[in-house]
């Protein structure tokens, strides 16, 4: 059962998101594009700090490098869509890998700092190169996406492209977090030496996790560019690294179900938090800040808990 | 010349409330390991704290500081009971986003309380201008960089010559060895909170005629005290000192001489490649990973 796991999770995304798809009305689907978007990012940044414990709090940076390759390739530059998504995924991959090198020597709150200096000047950057960037005024009219006469241009038809890309996206996650390579992320996360006396080379599994974190953040971010078909700074600024991380807290961290619930439960709170008003972000820190302190393995970490215990009681009878 | 000096006057200034929120950060630190990522939103608390006191109650200036910095003390003792306390066990990361949840909904309580629209907080030195070599610098500039450099010469003090600040270092040094000692360690804890707290308001107070009086305005600071903390070396209070000079310097004269696009990158920028190439800082902890 344990093997297919990844085929389970997938079809369960395919299925629960392609019923809701054909019930929910307009609004919601779109917010729930914006789950499935955010979701990719998030099992993105799990490679990163859910598995190999990288504290970053500049994933932002990564979905908008993402967004604006695929922004002005496709705009200033002519090209399609479909290609213009691997060469951003490409980019963004290389310069994570580029600025991981020198980075990820540093730990704990150095690297929370670095990147979050890191996401600020990448705002900075994208707001004030206007002639490539447009400024804050963002880059629009980026083409939709389409296979031959058929475009993605509703929420609905948009929103069973992201499902595919999800499903593969959380189907390749299983895989790989059960993988040696897996594997060696979560040692380095529990224990830097004892990993490397296993003779697991650290220095690359955490460029590879931050690669590999990367190239989920740029495939978001394509997705978001070609979703809106506009793209301005503030949409990838720190705020937003925050939330994912929030994300990823909130389902479970180290679990792909975790990133893809909690993507989905933190981008609809807001709407059914409405009547809290300008309070809804109070709320939010409280709930995360209640989080940390009473379930720090997320919602994904209660429901085994809860299993656990249910097991326990029937156990408890069945004797 | 006289440009360069009235741009290096208000850069000392603005580098001055820089360098008292990067000590408030560093004694936390220190004393208690926790590295407080809502340290910018306790800078706009004490802006907001003047603002209720001198602009809202409209009490006379020295009754409405005092007021102010004790509301912000009390506010100190209360975030060390309810935010230290539960997360004083927890690892590292576990803090860190603590409190940025902490800073958000400061935040938030702040807009809930005061609105989005900026307020205005006068100085005690309002419309006072002094001439330096034909150079018109604010009064109250002035006072920033002369309230610094006492407070600073306050803390040396406290820290180096009395009982209280020798026991807040030894807690800081080793808290197990101090309560061995006798020392009543979770008091001198919560004083470490409150003083970074106090520090923080004055910073606050001393900023809001400088800037507007924003709620948003707690995330600009925590970035430019972060950079300053990195620069001059984390855990070390001279090196907040010169760190927070060198951003608030390098923020006003690279705006005019470089560019004002960018200004705040540069701070960024040196961050980060003194954070690739010396991790420690200028006067800072040698060990790259503690905490």
């Amino acid at each position: 059962m344990r093997r297919y796991n990844s085929l389970i999770t997938a079809a369960a995304i395919l299925v629960l998101g392609g019923l809701l798809s054909l019930v929910l009305a307009d609004y919601r689907l779109r917010l729930l594009n914006v789950s499935v978007i955010s979701a990719i990012a998030v099992l993105g940044f799990n490679f990163a700090f859910g598995l190999a414990g990288l504290i970053s709090l500049g994933h932002a940076a990564f979905v908008g490098f993402g967004a604006y390759a695929l922004a002005i390739l496709t705009t200033a530059s002519g090209w399609s869509p479909w290609l213009a998504i691997p060469a951003a995924i490409l980019v963004t991959t290389l310069f994570a890998g580029l600025i991981g090198y020198p980075l990820l020597r540093l730990r704990g709150h150095y690297l929370a700092l670095a990147t979050l200096g890191l996401n600020v000047s990448f705002t900075i950057v994208v707001t004030n190169w206007i002639s490539l960037t447009g400024g804050t005024n963002g880059i629009s009219g980026i083409p939709e996406l389409r296979l031959g006469s058929f475009a993605f241009n509703d929420e609905r038809r948009f929103l069973w492209l992201g499902l595919v890309m999800l499903a593969l996206c959380a189907a390749f996650a299983i895989t790989l977090q059960r993988s040696r390579h897996g594997r060696a992320m979560m040692a380095v996360r529990d224990d830097e030496t004892a990993a490397r006396m296993t003779g697991i080379d650290v220095t690359r599994v955490k460029i590879m996790a931050l690669c590999l974190s990367a190239a989920f953040a740029a495939l978001s971010g394509t997705l978001f560019a070609t979703h809106v078909r506009f793209v301005a700074p503030e949409d990838f600024n720190y705020a937003h690294s925050i939330v994912y991380l929030a994300m990823l807290i909130v389902g479970g961290e180290g679990a792909v179900a975790g990133a893809v619930i909690g993507a989905a439960l933190l981008t609809f709170l807001p709407e059914w938090l409405r009547f809290l008003g300008d309070a809804y972000l109070a709320f939010f820190g409280l709930m995360l800040l209640a989080i940390l302190i009473f379930l720090p393995t997320g919602l994904v970490g209660l429901a085994g808990r809860l299993r656990r215990l249910g097991r326990g009681a029937q156990a408890e009878t069945t004797r | 010349m006289a440009d360069f000096i009235q741009l290096f006057v208000n850069g000392l200034a603005l580098g001055s409330v820089y360098a008292l929120a990067a000590i408030g950060f560093v004694i936390v630190y220190s004393a208690t390991g926790v590295v407080n990522f809502a340290a910018g939103q306790f800078v706009m608390f004490g802006t907001f704290a003047g603002v209720a006191m001198l602009a809202n109650a409209g009490l006379p200036w020295p009754v409405g500081y005092t007021a102010a910095l004790l509301a912000m003390a009390a506010f100190g003792a209360l975030f060390f009971i309810v935010v230290y306390l539960p997360l004083r066990t927890s690892p590292v990361v576990t803090v860190i986003i603590g409190t940025v949840a902490v800073g958000i909904v400061m935040q938030n309580a702040a807009l809930l309380g005061f609105g989005s629209w900026p307020f205005r907080l006068a100085s005690p030195l309002e419309g006072i201008t002094i001439d330096i070599a034909g150079a018109a610098i604010t009064a109250h500039a002035a006072m920033v960089v002369v309230v610094t450099g006492l407070l600073v010469g306050l803390i040396w003090l406290l820290f180096y010559r009395t009982a209280l600040g020798i026991g807040m270092r030894a807690v800081a040094q080793d808290a197990e060895a101090a309560r061995l000692m006798g020392l009543n360690v979770n008091l001198l804890l919560a004083l470490s909170w409150i003083l970074a707290t106090v520090l923080a308001g004055i910073a606050g107070l001393l900023l809001g005629p400088m800037w507007f009086a924003d709620v948003n305005m707690g995330d600009p600071i925590a970035l430019k005290a972060f950079a300053a903390t990195i620069i001059g070396g984390f855990g070390s209070l001279p090196g907040a000192i010169a760190g927070g000079l060198f951003v608030g310097l390098t923020e006003l004269l690279g705006a005019s001489y470089l560019s004002s696009a960018y200004k705040d990158l540069i701070a960024f920028v040196v961050m980060i490649l003194f954070l690739l190439v010396r991790p420690q800082g200028v006067f800072g902890e040698r060990i790259q990973d503690r905490g």
